[in-house]
């Protein structure tokens, strides 16, 4: 008896519809195999972006597999019409040209996702998006598109390509190159390799940002962002792309909302580009938008949050959400 | 609040009292379903009590309605269900709250919307407000806490906001009774098609007419009768995730549908949503 | 609206456009857009609401009443914020305490009346003694405890807290503490949904709908445990008023049991900010966050109202379902007791065998079998350890705390910390099962529901485990 309701366990565990362990083995096996065809179409794609041509023996020590793995790997794409292999090389075909689009179109979303709608730390983001995306049917990818607003860039500022396989223009020039005292708008920040990448997110530097380049010489950038000073390595600045700054209301200059004191008042004029997902919803539903006059009221009595009335309300805000809120300030209430 | 007006109180809720039946929760037959939405804590359940005699308990912080309530009342021999929406700031943000407000005015498609709105901050509310305009025209807007107005010195010319809006503006202080005997005749009058409206459509701005107006004829062309095709452009344009599977799997139709046929009476509301 | 110009592609082709055309263009469109299509949106739509509020609103006197703001100034002042939030709390509780004494002695006299006059009546009847004890003294007395000893507090507790909601005061209260649960990385509204909890956990669980981030939700919900909800009141007042009261001359004894519970409330609150503080840096690392408070108007509470509906809604709604748990529970206890195996009843086994995992955290095994008997109602926690303890094989009266006293400390050697370690139990202790019901319900998620179960147990036994081996170690008691 306990013998037998041992048995009816064990199979119902293994072989249980949609969740049991046969399935689950399956898709992973059907997953593996996914990701290691989207991981050599990935690399393919480097490679030729690069003009390179990748071998088998490359696509075994990317994909960190044995070289006969690689091969019969490449056999089976070479078979599914996804590349050519010639005597110099191995080639996308149209087709795998397509598909690598869609999966470094697959990542960027998820990293555009990441960054808007999750508080994965900014250096996390690329590691968590290479294992994300290989899991969705174009299907999805098309609604997780639409419901991002279809951006146009990635965290990082990279394009992301369309349902179709459009590339947005990139604008801009590398940081290296920009002239001294001209204000700046940081539009890309190149995610390869880490070491850099790392080291401009400690520096607090992020896309949006406005910048000044004080000094440049050979040897170094001393950047000046929000008031504070930034000594960077031109191999550093070089993986920063900026664009003209836009322009500032005439006559006053813009602040953050937490410069204001209780008793001022202020204008709103934007919110800033980096506040995504959840918060800028929330922000615009509330009805803080630009124009908008907001003025604080009281300050918990921890220092934050402070309370600001606006549109009639009274809504309370943490210090880092009225970073986001840009504004004119106005003095005094009269 | 009080569900039984003392008598000599206001004369309109003697006329209240002559007509109304309140049903509780006894609503297993009605003629008519109104929904009820507004931002939160602007006394939405207050209106709903008095107006089903229910009993919910109102706290005074927003979001104190965490459940979709339902109730009924009879009016002038009509049977009235009556759903309480959770209270949201907007239709927009795709919050579980917002969803079930805005999937049972869209899809739910009730026979009026009751948008209840704080008359002390009219600016913040008026952001739902326009939002329902767009979607339905079957509206009467509820200026509430008309009390509260009073007391901080805000004046609000309900006709002008009324001409504005393009349907009606009941000011009421529901926790005193004042007001919800018009409120619920002015209801009936949009139901039975006494009242027409013409409600106010968002101005927008170049960028999003232009926008607008490439797809609005494109979904009247597939979805011929769609009452509401500027809303659904919008929607589109924002990558709402429910409209797009609604157009996708031809839900928009049946909603085009029924905008068509002008007797809508007989029709059940196709509500099929569930407070998890 | 605009007149719109129809793309040559769009016109060439056939018949209507299809859904995927469609979505393709909107897509396109959003694509020629400088900012999100939200930003426009949203912005268009208070343009249009600041134009028709400047034509329908007039404004006499100062746009925030003056009166709001003298309020505001004294509730959530640097000074006087923190101190009147914590003289609230302690004014509910005492005012709990004193005024639920006189009537829960009352009531419990009347109620046990019923039940000798009930039992008599059956013996009367010449009914077998197991009906009679079955019914009245098991099934009947567990209902007649849980009447006596919650009614009153929470017919007291429910009205003035119920005020304190209709005030718009609660939502202060979390503008006031937001700083410390951010630093947890939590949300200042978590504040809201823990008094909810004090009053019913599953409630509370409910109440976190209304914090609107995805992590500082989930946080709220598997913490809302630490607040002692009213099944664990009538034990922490039993133990408030029999071991601490009883430490201070009688003119003191209500302050201090009222005291006690404050503590206990704080106690509770630095365990929900501590636990909230891991949770958010280990499992819930990379949930969204945000923050918005919105501070209501204050508004006066229509004071008829709220009795109706404390009483109805919360007061007698929570009652029920402790009665409809308590009478299962009650003849369950009644059997294990009466139930006699190789010469020892079923509570001597079970707890017995339960002793030495009891003894290690200050406890014993009669308590742990309690708090196990007790998963669907906390409230017959007191109950059920009284019934073990006398031999008579089923629950004690209460009406008299001299002997309630005599049986504890001197028959079963409670001493201070027993009692101590019972009140900490009791606060950090696993949910009821409605309220782990009610996570799974709200997450939607088999994991979070066990989490929210077995985390707050682990940590009771821990926390108790070091407090008592630590004392045993050093010899403090």
């Amino acid at each position: 008896m306990v013998i037998w309701i041992v048995i009816l366990v064990l199979v119902l565990v293994l072989l249980w519809p949609d969740r049991g362990l046969y399935v689950r083995w399956q898709r992973r096996r059907r997953l593996l195999s996914r990701q290691a065809i989207e991981d050599a179409l990935m690399h393919l794609h480097q490679r030729q972006h690069e003009r390179r041509l990748a071998s088998v023996e490359s696509v075994a020590s990317m994909l960190r597999i044995g070289t006969n793995d690689a091969l019969g790997l490449v056999q089976r794409m070479e078979a599914q019409g996804l590349l050519t292999a010639t005597g110099d090389g191995l080639r996308l075909s149209p087709d795998g040209y397509h598909w690598a689009l869609q999966v470094v179109r697959a990542h960027r979303l998820f990293e555009r996702y990441l960054a808007d709608e999750t508080e994965v730390p900014m250096e996390e983001i690329h590691a968590r998006a290479h294992r994300l995306e290989h899991t969705l049917s174009v299907a999805d990818l098309d609604r997780m598109d639409a419901a991002l607003g279809h951006p146009a860039f990635d965290p990082q500022g990279d394009p992301i390509p369309t349902s179709t396989g459009e590339i947005p223009a990139m604008t801009g020039c590398s940081l290296v190159d920009w002239e001294t005292a001209r204000p700046a708008q940081i539009v890309h920040i190149e995610d390869e390799p880490p070491e850099v990448y790392a080291q401009i997110v400690a520096a607090g530097l992020g896309l949006g940002m406005v910048v000044t380049v004080v000094e440049a010489t050979s040897t170094r950038l001393v950047v000046e962002a929000d008031a504070v000073e930034h000594v960077l390595a031109p191999v550093v600045a070089a993986n920063i792309w900026v664009h003209e700054a836009p322009q500032a209301a005439p006559g006053r200059p813009v602040e953050r909302l937490t410069t204001l004191t209780v008793g001022e008042q202020g204008r709103v004029t934007a919110l800033d580009p980096m506040c995504q997902g959840l918060t800028r919803r929330r922000f615009l539903d509330l009805g803080i938008t630009p124009g908008v006059l907001i003025e604080p009221v009281m300050q918990s009595a921890f220092g934050e949050p402070t309370a600001y009335r606006v549109r009639g309300a009274l809504i309370a805000l943490r210090r880092e959400q009225s970073d986001w809120i840009w504004i004119e300030a106005k003095g005094k209430e009269q | 609040m009080a569900p039984k007006p003392p008598s000599g109180h206001h004369c309109e809720s003697c006329a209240l009292h002559a007509h109304l039946v309140q049903m509780g929760i006894q609503v297993d037959d009605w003629d008519y379903v109104v929904g009820l939405a507004g931002n939160p804590n602007v006394g939405k359940s207050t209106v709903f009590n008095a107006l089903t005699g229910l009993k919910q308990h109102t706290g005074n912080w927003p979001g104190k309605t965490v459940v979709r309530a339902e109730g009924g009342f009879e009016f002038n021999g009509k049977r009235y269900k009556i759903i309480d929406l959770p209270g949201t700031y907007s239709l927009l943000s795709a919050s579980v709250d917002e969803e079930i407000a805005r999937d049972f005015i869209l899809f739910g498609k009730p026979d009026c919307t009751v948008v209840v709105v704080d008359a002390t901050v009219l600016e913040r509310n008026l952001n739902l407000v326009l939002q329902v305009l767009e979607i339905t025209d079957r509206v009467v807007v509820c200026l509430n806490l008309m009390d509260e107005a009073r007391r901080k010195g805000i004046d609000v010319d309900h006709r002008a906001l009324a001409r504005d809006l393009g349907v009606p503006v009941v000011p009421t202080a529901a926790r005193l009774g004042e007001g919800l005997g018009l409120l619920m005749r002015t209801v009936a009058e949009i139901i039975e098609g006494q009242t027409q409206t013409t409600p106010h459509r968002i101005t927008g701005n170049p960028d999003l007419n232009r926008a607008v107006a490439e797809l609005v004829p494109l979904l009247e062309a597939a979805y011929p009768g769609l009452p509401n095709a500027r809303w659904v452009a919008m929607r589109l344009l924002d990558g709402d995730y429910r409209i797009r599977q609604a157009l996708e799997s031809g839900e928009l139709l049946r909603l085009a549908g029924a905008g068509q046929s002008p007797e809508r009476k007989a029709e059940e509301p196709a509500l099929s949503l569930e407070v998890t | 609206m605009n007149e719109g110009q129809l793309d040559n592609q769009t016109m060439t082709a056939p018949g209507p456009a299809t859904a995927r055309e469609i979505l393709a263009r909107a897509e396109a469109l959003q694509r020629t857009m400088d900012v999100a299509f939200r930003d426009k949106i949203v912005e268009s739509i208070y343009t249009d609401a600041e134009a028709i509020t400047s034509r329908v609103v007039r404004q006499q006197g100062s746009r925030y009443a003056h009166l709001d703001q003298r309020i505001d100034r004294i509730v959530t002042s640097k000074v006087w914020g923190l101190p009147l939030m914590f003289v609230l709390l302690a004014g509910v509780f005492w005012v709990t305490i004193v005024g639920a004494n006189y009537p829960s002695a009352l009531l419990a006299s009347f109620l046990f009346w019923v039940e000798d006059h009930g039992a008599a009546l059956f013996a009367g009847a010449g009914l077998p003694w197991w009906v009679t004890g079955f019914l009245w003294h098991g099934v009947y007395r567990g209902l007649a405890w849980v009447v006596s000893v919650m009614l009153p507090p929470m017919a007291i507790f429910f009205p003035i807290f119920t005020i304190l909601e209709d005030l718009g005061y609660l939502p202060r209260v979390a503008f006031n503490i937001d700083h410390l649960f951010k630093k947890a990385g939590a949300h200042g509204k978590q504040a809201l949904t823990m008094s909810m909890g004090l009053g019913c956990n599953a409630a509370g669980v409910i109440a976190c709908r209304i914090i609107d981030s995805p992590r500082e939700r989930l946080i709220a919900i598997l913490t809302n445990n630490f607040m002692p909800c009213n099944g664990r009141w009538p034990t922490l007042i039993m133990l408030a008023t029999l071991f601490v009261a009883a430490a201070f001359p009688p003119s003191l004894a209500a302050i201090a049991a009222a005291g006690s519970l404050v503590l206990i409330v704080v106690i509770g609150g630095l365990m929900t900010l501590l636990v909230s503080a891991l949770l958010s840096r280990t499992v819930l690392k990379g949930e969204a966050s945000s923050f918005t408070l919105e501070l209501p108007p204050y508004r006066r509470p229509n004071v008829l109202r709220v009795l109706y509906t404390s009483i109805i809604d919360r007061t007698l709604f929570v009652l029920w379902r402790a009665v409809v748990m308590a009478a299962p529970s009650g003849g369950a206890i009644w059997l294990l007791s009466n139930l006699q195996v190789s010469g020892q009843s079923l509570t001597d086994w079970t707890s017995g065998w339960l002793n030495p995992a009891g003894h290690a955290v200050g406890l014993d095994g009669v308590i742990l079998l309690a708090y196990i008997i007790a998963i669907p109602a906390n409230e017959i926690v007191v109950p059920t350890i009284l019934m073990a303890y006398t031999s008579a094989g089923r629950m004690v009266e209460i009406d008299n705390l001299a002997q309630l006293q005599h049986l504890l400390v001197g028959q079963h050697g409670w001493t201070l910390m027993t009692a101590i370690s019972l009140m900490l139990f009791s606060l950090l202790h696993n949910p009821c099962s409605t309220t782990i019901w009610t996570v799974y319900q709200e997450t939607k998620s088999t994991r979070w529901a066990v989490v929210s179960g077995l985390l707050p147990l682990a940590i009771a036994f821990l926390l108790l485990f070091i407090l008592n081996q630590g004392i045993r170690v050093f010899g403090l008691i």
